[in-house]
């Protein structure tokens, strides 16, 4: 291959017109809504800050006798943990209640959501499927999830049940949102290509959508996992889905034992962790993979 | 030899104003390797993509092994498309798959819903497949993950997807944009021999015009939406390049006179 011709040079213009023609140019700023728009909220929210600490209604409560008091049940609660209601081994079977109530709710909302993820996934099914279902799972995500095993509560009564029923509800709407995404992220190219090959849409979707997304899909389904444990412990307080989280409400509301709930959070706290490490442990094996 | 493919009077405009091409009209012989050259922006990826309708066009007819194209219902279109393989600039390949999945994905028109999600395939066919990769040299490849290869090799994996299609004619769209010159004249090569050894007809865009010039039978030159040019590569002249890129200046990076000698 070879160029033919001279190589055309810039071109050249005289001096004064060009400086003339540049700040002509420079002149023309666009006016940015979006500026104004940010600097005008920091500078509301620091004015509502400062109205709202100047305004508190601080009744007799001392600031600093205040912070010792809740310094001292902390001191209690993570110093001096003890066990009185039930033992240990209760307390390992409670726990693994409330882990029993975060994995079902999540298998079950992954495998409801990633069907209800592909239907609402913009580039392989259609904009009126996608959008329906889309706008129908924001609706359901906004209520929080509590509101949602209440609101099922109605019809199941109140207990485990319904802490199923509206957790996997809520779980749904959130892995539809997480799954959808996902979907859409992926390689649009490839899906021409089966589809110029004469694929069909399931063959697609199992053999380039759901291949190429497979990291994310776990990701996402470990990540509401650990939401869902969170969930499940407040269910068992609030919705008496049973649990550790049970224990907690009676050793707080029933018996005022800081040191049990000390002890009880341990127990949360050192699960979570475990999650934590194991999810983190999962996902750097995806990385490696992908 | 017969006509294999007919494009008549084939317009397409997306939206109310932007004409992407008007009154296209031109047929392909079975065995042929014809190049569509023109400008970016010219229409060609269009062009190539009505004639699976991958995108419809607003009007027009394309005949395609005696198949009336335009008048398909879903399932014969999806029969049609067996028969067509499709090339892409970006290779197209599912990345996490290896170089043996993604070649036997090319039979998926082929099977029932059911084998296709699982991906079951026969013995036959994924010695077909591997047979196709050790044609293009991929053998030691075979189950290598696709993102693991070069951008040529992932190029052959490609033709080596749209050749198990048993197809009649391969649309190739950019073949070797994204290629080193290496890489791309073994992508060509292997096109050109496909086309000669194997009698399938090949539909290439370029941008190459030295390239196009060298392998193929003929030449179709798009200009806007438009066929500006339509004959065979010996028979193109300089001017004829000029007025398909529309250059103002007459000055053009490519050479002529050496494809012809090649």
């Amino acid at each position: 291959m070879q160029a033919e011709g001279p190589i055309k040079p810039f071109p050249s213009h005289t001096g004064q017109d060009l400086d003339k023609r540049l700040l002509d140019l420079l002149s023309k700023k666009p006016f940015s809504k979006s500026t104004i728009v940010i600097r005008l909220s920091v500078l509301i929210l620091a004015i509502l800050t400062m109205y709202a600490f100047v305004s508190f209604d601080y009744k007799d409560v001392k600031l600093l006798d205040a912070l010792l008091l809740t310094m001292d049940n902390l001191k209690i609660m993570f110093f001096e943990p003890h066990l009185k209601h039930f033992t240990f081994t209760q307390a390992l079977y409670q726990v693994s209640i409330t882990l029993g109530l975060a994995f079902l709710t999540t298998i079950f909302g992954a495998i409801i959501a990633l069907m209800l993820g592909l239907l609402a996934a913009g580039n392989i099914s259609t904009k009126p499927l996608s959008i329906v279902i889309k706008g129908t799972v924001a609706l359901i995500r906004a209520v929080p999830t509590v509101l949602w095993v209440l609101i099922f509560a109605v019809a199941a009564g109140l207990g485990s049940v319904a802490a199923v029923i509206g957790m996997t509800f809520h779980s749904i709407s959130y892995l539809v949102k997480a799954y959808s995404e996902s979907f859409e992220e992926i390689d649009k190219g490839a899906i021409e290509a089966l589809q110029a090959s004469g694929a069909n849409w399931w063959q697609i979707v199992f053999q380039v959508v759901i291949p190429s997304s497979i990291t994310y899909i776990i990701s996402w389904t470990f990540m509401r996992f650990e939401i869902n444990f969170a969930v499940a412990v407040a269910m068992g307080a609030a919705a008496g889905a049973g649990g550790i989280g049970f224990d907690m409400f009676m050793a707080s509301g029933f018996y005022f034992d800081l040191s049990e709930i000390g002890a009880i959070t341990y127990f949360i706290l050192i699960i979570a962790i475990c999650l934590e490490i194991f999810a983190t442990h999962i996902k750097r094996k995806l990385k490696v993979l992908s | 030899m017969t006509t294999l493919l007919e494009v008549k009077n084939v317009s397409k405009h997306f939206g109310n104003d932007t004409k992407a091409l008007s009154n296209i009209d031109f047929s392909v012989k079975e065995g042929e390797f014809v190049s569509i050259i023109g400008p970016s922006g010219a229409g060609k990826s269009t062009l190539l993509r009505c004639i699976n309708r991958m995108i419809d066009a607003s009007s027009g007819d394309i005949i395609f092994d005696n198949d009336h194209v335009y008048e398909l219902n879903k399932r014969e279109l999806k029969k049609v498309r067996r028969k067509i393989g499709m090339i892409f600039q970006h290779y197209n390949l599912v990345n996490r798959l290896s170089v043996i999945e993604n070649t036997l994905h090319g039979r998926l028109g082929y099977k029932s819903t059911l084998a296709g999600i699982l991906g079951l395939h026969s013995e036959d066919e994924k010695l077909q497949a591997a047979n196709i990769l050790q044609i293009l040299g991929l053998e030691d490849q075979l189950y290598k993950r696709s993102d693991e290869l070069s951008g040529g090799q992932k190029q052959r994996v490609g033709i080596a997807r749209a050749l198990i299609q048993n197809p009649k004619l391969l649309l190739c769209d950019e073949p070797i944009a994204s290629l080193d010159p290496n890489s791309s004249k073994v992508i060509m090569d292997h096109l050109r021999n496909i086309c000669t050894s194997m009698g399938i007809t090949v539909v290439v865009n370029l941008h190459q015009v030295d390239v196009a010039l060298k392998y193929s039978d003929r030449i179709i030159g798009v200009n806007s939406g438009k066929i500006v040019f339509n004959g065979t590569s010996q028979n193109i002249t300089s001017s004829d390049i000029h007025q398909i890129y529309g250059s103002d200046e007459g000055k053009l990076i490519f050479d002529l006179g050496g494809s012809h000698v090649g």
